[in-house]
């Protein structure tokens, strides 16, 4: 689904992005969509690419500057469906706060207009945004040892030198330490992600024992079962 | 907990089955329905009966999906595609041939792929962003059917004999059965994911997910994997699927749902008898020989008297146990009460909710029982597991049981 990264590039963009986003989303429901944009949703429909606008204008109201800084992230938005307000249309936005490590998720009303509700906390993380993915990988490439690496694997697979991230197919998991695992502690309460790297030769190179800090922007390598 | 003294419908039900297999061909009707339990006539809403009309459905096109199928079900539910758990399935309703609209579940997803390689590590939590890492499918994937956004394959099938009887003098009484089946595809790494339900003219449900793609290629010693390729260079390290279903049962509506096992103890013994456990609080609860489950609506009955629920086998796990620190694998089924912030059977996604499946247990009384169901399946690689790897499926099945008073067909 391409809704995560529009929401990303448009969050708090104004009128303009708005109706970019309802041509982005109705290209992809097909031409039905398209005539009629602002056919009203039944309660139980995916958000409308209207909706997830909307979410992330009014989820990240009080969160602009600190966006703008990369302090805070607007991760994705996920339709609200608590059974207790099944009639009401509802978006969750999932933020990071990097600078003190904590998850929110902030529940808008989009009949309201208003965040209903606010759940916030360390220790559970969710899944890695699209970009946090590419960020990682920038990390890893920017590593002398590991970056080497894979820079090395990928000009045998391609035949060619690695240009950038992009040229890579990545897949980012979040990674929460093992009693087992030495090396990596700091993922108790940092951000951290392992990534799955996929070569043009289909193939991927062993990179379960790099763990990508992005709360710290930092590297590290599992030691340890 | 465990019920010595059965309610008249249970034992009359049991005797049902061994009756029905000896009743002459002919019969309708089921002989042994017992009267006592035809009581209450405002609860006798079944096949035929005063069929109140469909409600409205939640969604709208493309989400909806309303499949009539040729014995005359119909089963009609939406779907949507969710950043994190992918394909979600909600609003999920039978409607026997010539009979009412019974829902079955509220929402139904993916709750954890979990991928313990066999020598302690890596071990992944696949989910993930499940629904940015949809495949679009092409023409050619989606046999028969109607894509639906590109990702979501809306098709029907035959599911072979749904029953043939030989009658003297006269042609075998028999029909082909179909299900209707709706799947996507996901990329996590090196695996493709088919995350499919096919929903069956019986009023059947088989959930499951089918592993293809490609092997990760991780190189282990010869106790921990197989040797694929020429030669014994390369030992492909074996792992487990350890797949993780949520099921928001709402059996004929949201209340008056209860949760029951059923063993039948005597093994070794000339007889068997039915056990039955209600679960009157959050549960977990483990796989064993013939034993299985139901989600049973206390108030619903069927034309025959009889209590409506839908059935959940799951017989086919290879039982994963993990360490300590993934105690979400020590159980094959939780039973827990409706909470919105409980989504994923591992890493939940939720700040301020438990972290794991195992942890949402705590003793709650069910009063909106949302059951999980794990799957597992030991993956030990073979050469015929070469690109593209052949799909290895894992999944259970969920029954109706008395949601009819006859076979719907
Ligand atoms: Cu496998």
């Amino acid at each position: 689904m391409g809704w995560g990264r529009i929401v990303m590039v448009l969050a708090g963009a104004g009128a303009m992005a708005l109706a970019g986003s309802l041509f982005l989303v109705s290209g992809e429901q097909g031409p039905q969509a398209a005539r009629s944009p602002l056919r009203t949703p039944s309660p139980a429909d995916p958000l409308t690419g209207e909706e997830i606008s909307r979410a992330s204008e009014i989820a990240s109201a009080t969160l602009r500057r600190r966006m703008t800084t990369g302090q805070v992230e607007l991760l994705y938005i996920e339709r609200g469906d608590d059974k207790a307000a099944e009639d009401r249309r509802r978006a969750d936005a999932y933020i990071y706060d990097y600078a003190a490590n904590r998850f929110i998720v902030r529940t808008v009303d989009l009949a309201e207009g208003r965040v209903v509700a606010e759940r916030a906390g360390r220790g559970a993380q969710p899944p890695p945004s699209r970009a946090e993915g590419e960020r990682a990988a920038e990390l890893l490439l920017a590593d002398r040892a590991h970056g080497g690496r894979i820079r090395a694997a990928y000009a045998r697979a391609a035949g060619r030198p690695l240009r950038s991230a992009s040229d890579l197919g990545l897949r980012a998991l979040v990674y929460t330490p093992r009693p087992a695992h030495r090396g990596a502690g700091a993922c108790a309460t940092h951000r951290c992600v392992r990534l799955l790297v996929r070569l043009p030769d289909a193939t991927w190179p062993d990179t379960t024992r790099i763990v990508v800090d992005l709360s710290a922007e930092k590297i590290l390598t599992l030691e340890g079962r | 907990m465990r019920l010595s003294v059965f309610p008249a419908a249970l034992l009359s039900c049991a005797l049902l089955v061994t009756c029905g297999a000896a009743a002459p061909a002919g019969a309708l009707t089921p002989a042994g329905a017992p009267a006592s339990t035809s009581t209450s006539a405002g609860a006798l809403t079944s096949a035929g009966v005063s069929a109140p009309a469909a409600p409205e459905p939640a969604c709208g096109s493309p989400y909806l999906i309303d499949q009539v199928l040729p014995n005359g079900a119909r089963w009609r539910l939406c779907w949507e595609m969710r950043v994190i758990e992918g394909l979600t399935l909600t609003g999920v309703t039978y409607t026997p041939p010539r009979g009412r609209p019974i829902k079955v579940l509220r929402s139904t997803a993916l709750a954890q792929i979990h991928v313990p390689y066999d020598s302690g590590e890596p071990r992944f939590h696949d989910i993930g962003t499940l629904g940015e890492n949809a495949v679009t499918l092409a023409s050619a994937d989606c046999p028969g059917g109607e894509r639906r956004e590109r990702f979501v394959c809306v098709t029907t099938r035959s599911r072979g004999h749904g029953y043939l009887k030989s009658r003297p003098g006269e042609p075998n009484l028999s029909a082909q059965g179909r299900e209707l089946v709706v799947y996507s595809a996901f990329q996590i790494g090196w695996y493709t994911y088919l995350v499919e339900w096919a929903f069956s003219d019986d009023g059947a449900i088989t959930p499951r997910v089918g592993a293809t793609g490609s092997l990760s290629g991780f190189d282990t010693g010869p106790e921990h994997g197989w040797p694929t390729r020429a030669g014994n260079t390369h030992i492909e390290q074996s792992h487990t699927h350890n797949i993780f279903w949520r099921l928001d049962f709402d059996v004929d509506g949201r209340k008056n749902d209860v949760v029951e096992q059923y063993d039948f103890p005597g093994s070794g013994t000339a007889k068997r008898t039915l056990s039955r456990t209600v679960f009157t609080k959050e549960a977990k609860a483990v796989t064993a020989p013939a034993r299985w489950w139901r989600v049973v609506d206390t108030e619903s009955r069927n034309a025959d008297g009889h209590r409506i629920s839908w059935e959940i086998g799951n017989s086919d796990s290879a039982r994963y146990r993990g360490p300590a620190d993934e105690a979400f694998t020590r159980a094959d089924l939780y039973v827990t009460q409706y909470r919105a912030c409980e989504r994923l059977a591992s890493a939940n996604p939720a700040p301020g909710c438990a972290a794991s499946v195992d942890r949402y247990v705590t003793g709650q009384r069910l009063t909106d029982p949302v059951l999980w169901v794990n799957v597992s399946y030991h993956h030990v690689a073979r050469d015929e597991d070469a690109d593209p790897m052949p799909t290895h499926w894992q999944g259970f099945r969920i029954t109706p049981r008395d949601a009819m008073a006859e076979n719907p067909r």
